[in-house]
């Protein structure tokens, strides 16, 4: 036999039990003296009446605390289950919430049934519970997690239909968002008896768990907290499958520089989340055609990265992945890429105000073409003055050649022009306004500041741990540059900023300091700092043959980082710059066929799909041109599929006990069990009333 | 003064704001005597001593030369036969009779009740005397009916006030001791003293042939207990404190009390005695009513 308490809020009203005392001590105190003419008469009574007045006094007592206690009691409705509790119980209208765990990982099977599914089956044998009265809700523990059922429903078809229509979806887990949305709607539930039902393979990282990337978990709050502070009764239904899981976590493409045109290099890490070492092979795809293949060797836990590569024309767009052996989960065993083609591009070059015929900004120019036919990049110079009314979205790349600082429309197109996706590349010398740029722009574009201009010795080279950057590929023998770069005068970098830069993205010459920065900020374009200037008196870059390599690479490096991009995670926006921009409307073939209409933004130099669901390669059309591809790759947090203990579920979601129970077995009739029983508010108020009858006998006046 | 003024003064609370015991005395008796002639009482009657004009036959020795003197007038001094009686008015002055609820408390009542009857008394030339007692007797002003007498004993009362726990027992004993000669004795007393001493003294009166009247004096508030929450109760006399929940109490309370006014109402009637409650509210014409009754039975 049990006894729970299905208004357990009301427990606490119990307190009120203690009022009739606490009068009473308190008008114990404050009692009035009054002179009397003689206590005669009154002790006369003291000997029996005063007595019996004491005593009736404490049984009022007892009796006014009883019947508040027994108010309190019934409002908390307390219910009886087992043999006493006969045979038909009372029920309680219940309001409940299900989390539905449809991400990727719920795509795994057990012999042969989909975690998905059975995980359905539980969920709907949970709405068949929903009687005359009760409130229902469902939401997907997917990343975000999604209200299938804002409003609620009161009826079981109604969501039965609604758990009937989720399938499992490409999305990564988030059950912290889940129980505490689930939470949020409880809150405002109709019913007092609330339940939340979590069902699903209860993946760590949905939790919170797992390391870095894993979804925080959100539950602050303890559902019931809010609201009506009604506290909730929690049921786990884990759907467990198999855990050991290859998964490939990334994919880069890299063009290789200084070899066969076309040449790119595609790497892949490729981690092994099982307990056994394997030895799998690494298939690289372009255009849907094998074109490569590696083998990776993973110990239990830990990860690989496959290097391969392939040759394509770099005239146009393609598209590819790299690919495992089918495993538990097949949907992380492959990852897209694009390669975007090398087309003639436009390049802003930014001069500073003088009369200085070989600035910066011409050696830079002139690096980009070298030819003056504009074959590959096509300099555009201006004024610094003039940068504020360039058209957006125009350059994929802007280059800003020792410009001491900037006026306010031209920092706001920076700031845009970086944020819209674009490249900048940064080359400092001796205009430069270091306080201006260490103000706001450098940590905000690039993540670091720079120290005083420093007087470098003659003769510094590039550091040997730069030359391994993929920038210079070609252009290293063994640990020297094509050709030798003596650097004069530069500036340093200040450690110590928020976001500072990682050092493989810093080329440092040794015993002196860096000499290139690149930074880039998430969902933005990348940018370049040249910590020396391109000019005679700070270095021999001019003079140099590592120049025009050095320039044509970053800026093709910049441009490429807008147009290669990482492109979206499932449930993302994703975000693709169009060759040539729209004007007009920008069709997208979606992977695994059906179109969609994108979103244009940024002058019509870049388009949109909102919350991207489908894992793959969506090709972007204008006019029936294709102006851009971009991919959308599966959460690799989904490919740890590692399960919470169900018993650590109360440190997750405070404020609610939960209770496991076995997806094999009767759920219905513990949660009956639970939710059914003999309720004895009734008998309570009986109680309460006898009580009060009491009372009003005790409290009669005697012969008043 | 139009009759209906006089009866005013027989309100305890209208007299008690009268400047002077004369004057209270006087004005109750005024609106007393003024009522008794609008009242079913109207056999009875005040004899009062007065002039009346010289009519042959009358002893000489009886014309007031004085009068004659002032308005050239033979007017007759008329002497009502000298009574006998002697009047003793006895008043509680202990603790407990300073007790009041609202409005006089029961020694100022009394202490009027007390003036007016001296002051009748006297008027129907009666000799009377003052006894004022708590435990011990306090003053005694023995019995006379010259003019200066009331002027004493209302000095008397006026002086007075309530002190000291009460004996009533061994007051009255000790008052019969000393008085011989029989009269009348007029107890005016809260009676808050064992019965088994306040009866005794007062048959010990009777014993002596005395005639006895008891006013009784309770409070409202005495009599019927009517406090309305919990109070702690701090005797007057002894300063001993009892807590309780009058509420509760009053029904047994206020038996108590009528069955210790029964047995004080029987054994003076076995006794003889007239015994009067009268609450402090009681105006005054019902004690003197009383009085006069108990008067005219006495010849």
């Amino acid at each position: 036999m049990g006894l729970t308490f299905l208004n357990g809020a009301f427990l606490v009203a119990a307190l009120v039990a203690l009022v009739p005392v606490v009068i009473h001590l308190i008008s114990r105190r404050r009692v009035e003296t009054v002179d009397f003419s003689s206590l005669r008469f009154l002790k006369e009574l003291e000997r029996k009446r005063i007595r019996r007045v004491r005593l009736r006094q404490i049984l009022l007592l007892i009796v006014r605390s009883l019947i508040l206690l027994s108010v309190a009691l019934a409002l908390a409705r307390p219910t009886i289950r087992g043999p006493l509790a006969g045979a038909a119980g009372a029920r309680a209208r219940t309001s409940m919430a299900i989390v539905l765990d449809e991400s990727a990982s719920m795509g795994r099977s057990l012999e042969g049934v989909p975690l998905f599914d059975e995980a359905a089956r539980i969920c709907r044998g949970v709405a068949g519970l929903l009687d005359e009265g009760d409130q229902a809700f469902l939401v997907t523990a997917s990343d975000p997690p999604r209200d299938v059922l804002p409003e609620g429903t009161f009826s079981r078809d109604a969501l039965v239909e609604a758990v009937t229509g989720l399938g499992v979806t490409s999305s990564a887990t988030d059950y912290a968002g889940a129980v505490a949305e689930a939470a949020r709607l409880l809150d405002g539930a109709r019913n007092l008896n609330r339940e939340l039902y979590v069902i699903g393979d209860l993946q760590r990282t949905g939790w919170g768990v797992g390391g870095a990337g894993a979804a925080a978990p959100s539950t602050e709050e303890p559902p019931g907290a809010g609201g009506t502070g009604e506290p909730v009764r929690g049921y786990v239904v884990p759907v467990s499958g198999p855990t050991g899981n290859l998964g490939v976590a990334s994919v880069e493409a890299g063009r290789k520089y200084g070899g066969t045109p076309g040449l790119f290099s595609i790497t892949a890490e490729v981690r092994n989340r099982g307990a056994r070492r394997v030895d799998v092979p690494v298939k690289l795809f372009v255009d849907g055609v094998q074109v490569g293949q590696a083998g990776a060797v993973l110990e239990p836990g830990g990860a690989a990265v496959a290097t391969l590569a392939t040759t394509v024309d770099e005239t146009r767009w393609h598209s590819g992945w790299v690919e495992l052996p089918p495993d538990a989960l097949e949907i992380d065993n492959r990852r897209h890429f694009v390669i975007p083609p090398a087309t003639r591009t436009e390049v802003l070059v930014v001069r500073a105000a003088g009369d200085e015929p070989r600035d910066d900004a011409y050696y830079v120019s002139r690096a980009l073409d070298p030819s003056g036919t504009g074959e590959r990049f096509s300099p555009v110079q201006i004024d610094a003055v003039s940068l504020g009314s360039q058209e957006d979205g125009r350059f994929p790349v802007a280059v800003l050649g020792d410009v001491g600082r900037l006026d306010s429309s031209g920092e706001n197109w920076i700031v845009r022009h970086v944020e819209g996706g674009g490249g900048l590349l940064l080359v400092f010398g001796s205009r430069t306004d270091l306080r201006y740029w260490n103000a706001d722009l450098l940590p905000r574009l690039v993540g670091t500041r720079l120290k005083t201009t420093l007087d470098r010795p003659s003769g510094a080279r590039l550091a040997p741990v730069g030359l391994g950057h993929p920038l210079l590929d070609g252009l290293v023998f063994g640990e020297r540059l094509i050709d030798d770069v003596t650097v004069r005068r530069g500036f340093e970098i200040e450690t110590g900023v928020d976001g500072a830069r990682a050092p493989e993205d810093i080329l440092e010459i040794p015993g002196v300091g860096p000499m290139l920065v690149l930074g880039r900020t998430e969902r933005s374009g990348e940018v370049g700092v040249i910590l020396t200037g391109i000019d005679p008196a700070w270095s021999d870059l001019p003079q140099s043959g590592f120049l025009v390599p050095l320039i044509h690479r970053l800026v093709a490096h910049l441009e490429g980082a807008r147009a290669r991009g990482e492109g979206a995670l499932v449930g993302q926006d994703l975000v693709v710059p169009l060759d040539g921009g729209a004007v007009g409307r920008v069709d997208v073939e979606l992977p695994g066929g059906g179109t969609a209409i994108a979103e244009l933004g940024a002058g019509g130099g870049r388009a949109s799909i909102d919350a991207a669901e489908t894992p793959g390669v969506y090709r972007f059309l204008v006019d029936g041109r294709e102006a851009a591809l971009g991919v959308v790759n599966v959460d690799p947090r989904e490919s740890d599929l590692a399960a919470l203990d169900p018993d650590d579920l109360g440190e997750r979601v405070p404020g609610v006990a939960f209770r496991t129970l076995d997806a094999s077995g009767s759920l219905e009739g513990e949660i009956v069990e639970a939710r059914r029983g003999r309720e004895l508010w009734r008998v309570l108020v009986y109680i309460a009333l006898v009580l009060i009858a009491m009372e009003m006998l005790l409290a009669r006046p005697r012969g008043a | 003064m139009p009759d209906e003024s006089y009866r005013r003064f027989l309100d305890p609370t209208v007299v008690s704001k009268l400047a002077t015991m004369e004057l209270r005395a006087r004005l109750v008796v005024e609106g007393f005597v003024t009522g008794l002639h609008r009242s079913p009482y109207k056999g009875f009657s005040v004899e009062f001593a007065e002039h009346r004009q010289y009519m042959p036959g009358d002893p000489l020795k009886h014309i007031d030369w004085k009068v004659y003197g002032k308005t050239d007038r033979f007017y007759v001094k008329e002497y009502e036969e000298e009574t006998n009686l002697r009047g003793h008015v006895l008043l509680d002055a202990s603790a407990s009779m300073g007790y009041a609820s609202e409005g006089i408390s029961k020694f100022e009542y009394g202490r009027y009740l007390a003036a007016a009857i001296i002051y009748l008394m006297l008027k129907q030339q009666d000799s009377v005397g003052l006894l004022v007692f708590d435990e011990v007797i306090r003053e005694f002003i023995p019995p006379r009916s010259n003019p200066r007498q009331l002027h004493i004993l209302l000095s008397e009362l006026e002086r007075a006030e309530p002190a000291a726990e009460t004996e009533i027992g061994v007051v009255l004993h000790e008052l019969a001791r000393r008085v011989r000669r029989r009269g009348l004795v007029l107890l005016i007393s809260d009676l808050l003293d064992d019965p088994e001493n306040v009866l005794p003294g007062l048959k010990h009166f009777r014993h002596l042939k005395h005639e006895v009247i008891v006013f009784h004096v309770l409070d409202p508030r005495e009599a019927r207990f009517g406090f309305d929450t919990d109070a702690t109760f701090r005797d007057m006399e002894t300063g001993e404190l009892m807590t309780t929940e009058p509420f509760s109490i009053r029904g047994d309370y206020v038996e108590a009390v009528e069955r210790w006014m029964n047995l004080l109402r029987r054994e003076c009637a076995e006794s003889r005695i007239d015994y009067m409650p009268v609450l402090t509210s009681t105006p005054y014409d019902r004690a003197l009513f009383s009085y006069l009754e108990k008067r005219k039975r006495l010849g």
